[in-house]
């Protein structure tokens, strides 16, 4: 995918309402808590990525903010409303990862169904052809394999004109080309100004689709800003190069602001928190290093970065 | 909601082993119990042969097998799966998701009405005096069996994966052995009996006896069904949204 995080920033975001209001929400299953004192805002035609490792309480936050599931304490809004009410309305579309689907029906009817029961519907064929199922559309439904059965998923949750997408793990069980026009879609519905919410474990995803990203841990916001935001707060940067001939570890190890060293072969791979005073120390050591390679942290390192750094911190106390 | 319910029924009507065993089922049973039984010889007390009693049990047996049965484990299935999850999250009301599930249990129960009546004529020669007993028959026990269909989709909603079997058999003999529709419940002391005039079934085998005798059907026995009715569909539609804050 080339479009980069730019693309879908649309200008006077964060201006009107907000569609999500989680004000201090709070749910515990047992003497676990999922999620906990969580405060978080959505405006419309912002497209914002749910990250957490698993447990985070990333499933939980979308059942809550679905309706799906009261919460012990706080409240839940969307669009000034209750979930329920605001589903009625058919403001929402929603893809969840435990979302069944009806068998014995073929592809089309339950489509049929999905522009039926929405208050404004968009034409039967025109929705399947947006999910990429004008070919099967005569299939019966138990008889789809997972990425299929991902876009009539999909397809029920586009079935009309919503105002907010929440899609949880919407591209598990699809190929490249389907991810690709899954995505291709999903800009579409941006930039007619609506707000998606998707929970994923693809970060790259994250960082090539978001223009927001929500990291949760422990049922709390961790970070949340945009990828670029999130990757400059894990602090580091990371410096790629090769090395001929004998590689002193031990001198490598000396280097300045170094937060992490891996050789493997000839590749040496550092984490520096100054990057430029590294590198700088590097040429000092009289080494000559080649092919080499300074770059930002990917969102997937800042991620385990942040979240990794939020364990020992909650260790230490 | 209309397309809701057109779809319940065309899969209820595609899924051939549901449909076949439902259908099939009340009128092997009937076969096999008054098979033998003399065509011409009264039943004792009655002026009504024991073919045709059991004809009229039979199908009404027959139907509340497949709808209280059938529609339990076919929610706590679909459950299961995540679709009702799904479903809750369109603009579908809660009435709308019983409504339809009690149509499709419907598509069910009349051809397995009819097949039971249409075997008692052809093999044990059945006839009434009158034409209009066996439409009024018909129509009598197709509609007392939405009643049990209401109860089939609430209890769907109540227990789920494996309970659910045990817990619609147990409802199901209870039902059955209280209403009359295996044995006669003369026999059973009077305060029993007070009892039993409440229990849907009994009235619903109630609708069946009155016709089959030529009477129209009691009003009390109507407004119990109808009571009943009210009852089932309103725990079934309030099951379907709370069923929803714990999924």
């Amino acid at each position: 995918m080339t479009t980069t995080a730019s693309t879908f920033t649309g200008e006077g975001r964060r201006t009107g309402a907000p569609v999500v209001s989680f004000e201090h929400v709070s749910k515990s299953y047992g003497a676990v808590k999922a999620v906990a004192d969580l405060d978080l805002q959505l405006y419309p035609g912002e497209t914002v990525a749910l990250l957490g490792p698993n447990g985070a309480g990333k499933s939980s936050t979308l059942d809550l903010l679905l309706g799906l599931r009261a919460p012990d304490a706080g409240r839940v809004e969307l669009f000034g409303t209750t979930p329920q009410r605001a589903i009625e309305q058919g403001k929402i579309g929603a893809v969840l990862q435990s979302g069944g689907l009806m068998e014995e029906v073929k592809v089309r009817e339950l489509v049929k169904l999905a522009c039926d029961l929405h208050p404004r519907a968009y034409p039967v064929e025109q929705v399947l052809e947006q999910a990429g199922l004008t070919e099967i559309a005569d299939r019966m439904v138990n008889k789809l394999s997972g990425g299929q059965e991902q876009r009539v998923r999909f397809a029920l949750a586009t079935a009309g004109a919503n105002e907010l997408i929440v899609l949880d793990e919407p591209t598990t069980g699809m190929d490249v080309t389907a991810r690709q026009t899954f995505w291709t879609t999903m800009r579409d519905q941006a930039r007619q100004g609506r707000a998606i919410l998707f929970a994923t474990h693809y970060l790259e995803e994250a960082d090539a689709i978001a223009d927001r990203v929500i990291v949760l841990h422990r049922g709390r916001v961790l970070a949340d800003g945009s990828a670029a935001e999130i990757k400059a707060r894990a602090g580091a940067r990371r410096i790629v190069f090769d090395l001929d001939g004998h590689i002193g570890e031990g001198a490598l190890r000396e280097l300045p602001f170094l937060a992490a060293l891996e050789i493997s072969g000839r590749t040496v791979r550092i984490q520096s928190h100054d990057a430029d005073a590294t590198v700088h120390a590097l040429y000092g050591l009289g080494l000559y290093p080649r092919n080499l390679e300074v770059a930002g942290l990917g969102l997937e390192q800042a991620f385990i970065a942040i979240t990794d750094a939020a364990t020992a911190e909650e260790a230490a106390r | 909601m209309n397309t809701l319910i057109k779809l319940e029924v065309i899969r209820t009507l595609r899924n051939k082993k549901f449909m076949f065993f439902s259908v099939l089922y009340p009128a092997a049973l009937y076969l096999l119990i008054a098979g033998g039984a003399s065509e011409t010889e009264l039943v004792k007390g009655t002026h009504l042969t024991l073919p045709l009693l059991m004809m009229v049990s039979m199908a009404s047996f027959g139907a509340i097998t497949a709808v209280l049965v059938g529609q339990s484990e076919r929610i706590a299935k679909e459950r299961e799966k995540g679709w009702v999850r799904q479903l809750r999250l369109t603009a579908l009301p809660g009435r709308g998701y019983v409504t339809a599930k009690v149509a499709s249990a419907a598509v069910v129960s009349l051809p397995s009405i009819v097949v039971v009546f249409v075997v008692a004529a052809a093999v044990k020669h059945v006839r009434f005096d009158a034409a209009w007993q066996w439409i009024a028959l018909t129509f009598a026990i197709w509609a007392g069996s939405i009643v049990f269909a209401a109860l089939g989709v609430a209890i769907g909603y109540l227990a789920t994966g494996d309970a659910v079997r045990p817990i619609t058999m147990i409802i199901y003999f209870g039902l059955s052995a209280l209403g009359g529709l295996w044995f006669p419940t003369a026999s059973f002391p009077s305060w029993v009996q007070k009892i039993i005039e409440w229990v849907p079934t009994h009235a619903y085998a109630a609708l069946g006896q009155a016709i089959e005798q030529g009477n129209a059907p009691h009003l009390k026995d109507v407004s119990i069904l109808v009571g009943y009715l009210v009852i089932f569909a309103g725990a079934a539609a309030w099951l379907y949204r709370r069923d929803t804050q714990k999924a």
